[in-house]
């Protein structure tokens, strides 16, 4: 038996902004859905959030009780995942699930919260609202199922939601449409999002902002365009050019050598150095901090001296 | 266009019985019902060629696959390798020299390995059991050899599957696709499991493997920029019938049928960035009760009232009555 604690996320900063989407991406074991667990008061048992500071609209809520966190979950955080089964109940109707959402968290009338239930589900696509408002979850297709998973999301009016992989399970037709929702929706109502994905072109096509993890540490975070035609790390360059595109034409990918390191074995200094082209002395040695400028954040020693020098 | 087509599918439907059990039947008054998963598909692959076949869920690309390697006899239709009959009656050393040549490489490499047995013992079970190794010397060099070849190192014989990460067994199932020699490889979705940095690793590796051994690969996948990256040719699937074929350039930069065009439009890729949201209507139906007439018509734009009763042909590479017609579809 191994014993010993592993850090799966490390010194992670960032902030969304009111109407902002933040894609945050990464490979698996990257600790982009441990952060947005962290964020909402989710981590699974044995884990634990052991530092640092999660504020909402300026309020820290980290520190709240499980049940005050219960209002904020669901109030003030809307969540998205994977799974849309994972969030609804398959014993109410999709109707009584809304409803009972949005009473628990406004103070609203029944017959009130039923009218805006309808409304959101109309707001969402889901076709003969009127109908389908009595229909249990098994009844709709994986990609309308996503689509009451938002109307829950948002049934609160919450100020942030956290999209985990919400269209990793749909086809790629369904999941232009999801993504155009989201995204449109949370425009409309100021909702900021942290959405969480493995797929750059999700992000690319989504997000006005990009947070690239690696092994439980933020590698850049900068506006999607510049991220995406100039990135600055390393890693975020391999990712890039490892990704086949519909547009350019490639012989051979950029291939990253080796792979994502277990949580056990996280590397001394960064931790990409051993998978890293441009690895020098620093790196094997020292963990690179985030470095600001020009509106975008880069942890790689390649960067320390332009940097300093520029400011 | 030029090489000699090694698998050559004619006419090849699949149909699935998914009746409820018969007391059940009975009861309801219901009939049996079945799910045609794959209908009257025809395609060649050429020699040293990769040919890609897309399709979102529901298409039948996996179902082909399983026909093609013969897991799965076709229900019409006939799949010849090299002339040879998968799926006609011949003499049974035709069809043990046929299965050596083919193999696949299946999805989830978590589950296409058997975790009791180490590495050196599963890629060398093709080579024991097409007697291709007259000694045990010869099986292990040749293994030594195979892991050499697709990035792993000898010392990674004796262990377990599960030692493994996602793209290292992936390396391990290609090994054992080349164990028997094979020249045609069915790759199911091989990068589906794996993360882009992985992924980009075992693509490059299933290219060179490609030019070194002039292998064959017919590729199945969800992800049209994989499929663009590797294949020549590509046929585009939606619910069971194949809608457009054809050269993989060409079908990139000018699709034809709606349902590509819907498709192409959808993927979210890096390079169109900033491009106006699509305009996507409607989700696959249900493949056991597809609509009648061209499947894809509640979805299309140009549908009209041919498209709603009778199944478009494929001529000329795409299956469409509104480009067949030349009819606006653009």
């Amino acid at each position: 038996m191994r014993r010993g604690v592993l850090t799966a996320i490390d010194g992670v900063s960032f902030d969304i902004g009111r109407g902002e989407i933040l894609g945050v991406v990464g490979e698996s074991g990257a600790g982009k859905s441990v952060t947005g667990a962290a964020i909402i008061g989710l981590v699974d048992p044995p884990g634990r959030v052991t530092g640092g500071e999660v504020r909402l609209a300026g309020e820290r809520i980290d520190g709240l009780s499980e049940e005050e966190m219960r209002q904020v979950r669901g109030c003030r955080i809307g969540m998205i995942f994977q799974d849309p089964l994972t969030s609804l109940n398959p014993l109410f109707s999709v109707g009584d699930q809304l409803v009972e959402t949005m009473r628990s968290h406004l103070d609203l009338s029944a017959g009130e919260a039923r009218r805006r239930a309808l409304a959101l589900l109309v707001e969402v696509g889901i076709p003969a609202a009127e109908e389908r408002i009595g229909a249990y979850p098994h009844e709709f297709s994986g990609g309308m199922r996503q689509r009451v998973v938002i109307a829950l999301a948002l049934c609160a009016e919450p100020e942030l939601v956290i999209a985990d992989e919400p269209t990793t399970a749909l086809d790629v037709s369904v999941q232009a449409q999801i993504l155009a929702l989201i995204k449109r929706l949370c425009r409309d109502r100021g909702t900021a999002v942290m959405l969480v994905t493995h797929d750059m072109g999700v992000v690319a096509h989504t997000a006005d902002r990009i947070a690239v993890m690696y092994a439980g540490r933020l590698a850049e975070v900068g506006p999607v365009s510049d991220l995406i035609n100039h990135p600055l790390h390393p890693y975020a360059a391999g990712l890039m050019g490892a990704i086949p595109s519909l547009e350019q034409d490639a012989s051979r990918l950029v291939r990253i050598p080796g792979a994502m390191p277990r949580l056990s074995g996280i590397p001394e200094g960064c931790a990409f150095h051993p998978r890293c082209p441009h690895a020098f002395d620093p790196c094997t040695a020292q963990r690179p901090p985030l470095i600001e400028g020009g509106g975008r954040q880069v942890a790689c020693h390649l960067y320390e001296r332009p940097s300093e020098a520029e400011q | 266009m030029n090489g000699e087509p090694v698998v050559q599918v004619r006419g090849v439907s699949r149909h699935f019985d998914v009746s409820r059990p018969w007391l059940t039947r009975v009861f309801a008054g219901e009939p049996r019902r079945q799910l045609k998963a794959v209908r009257d598909v025809t395609f060649e692959v050429e020699r040293a060629q990769t040919f890609g076949l897309v399709g979102e869920s529901g298409s039948g690309k996996t179902t082909v696959a399983r026909m093609v390697v013969g897991l799965l006899p076709p229900t019409a239709g006939s799949i010849r390798i090299d002339g040879v009959s998968l799926t006609a009656p011949g003499p049974p050393a035709d069809r043990q020299r046929l299965r050596r040549r083919i193999h696949m490489v299946f999805q989830d490499p978590y589950a296409s390995l058997n975790p009791r047995w180490r590495i050196e013992r599963i890629i060398a079970e093709p080579i024991r059991a097409f007697g291709l190794a007259h000694s045990n010397e010869v099986a292990t060099e040749r293994v030594n050899e195979l892991l050499s070849l697709v990035g792993l190192h000898a010392a990674d014989r004796s262990r377990f599957p599960h030692e493994f990460s996602g793209g290292q067994r992936q390396r391990v199932a290609i090994a054992r696709a080349l164990a028997s020699s094979a020249e045609f490889i069915v790759c199911d979705e091989p990068t589906s499991a794996l993360d882009v940095s992985v992924q980009a690793q075992i693509l490059n590796l299933m290219r060179d493997l490609q030019e070194r051994f002039g292998l064959t690969y017919l590729l199945i996948s969800h992800d049209l920029a994989v499929v663009r990256h590797m294949a020549d040719r590509i046929g585009v699937m939606y619910l069971g019938r194949v809608v457009e074929i054809g050269n993989a350039r060409a079908l990139f930069r000018t699709p034809r049928h709606p349902y590509t065009r819907m498709l192409l439009d959808a993927v979210p890729d890096i390079s169109t960035r900033g491009r106006p949201d699509p305009d996507i209507a409607g989700e696959i139906p249900s493949p056991i009760a597809p609509p009648p007439g061209c499947a894809f018509h509640p979805r299309c734009p140009f549908a009209h009232e041919r498209c709603r009763n009778e199944v478009p042909a494929l001529l000329d590479g795409v299956a469409c009555h509104a480009v067949h017609e030349g009819r606006p579809a653009a």
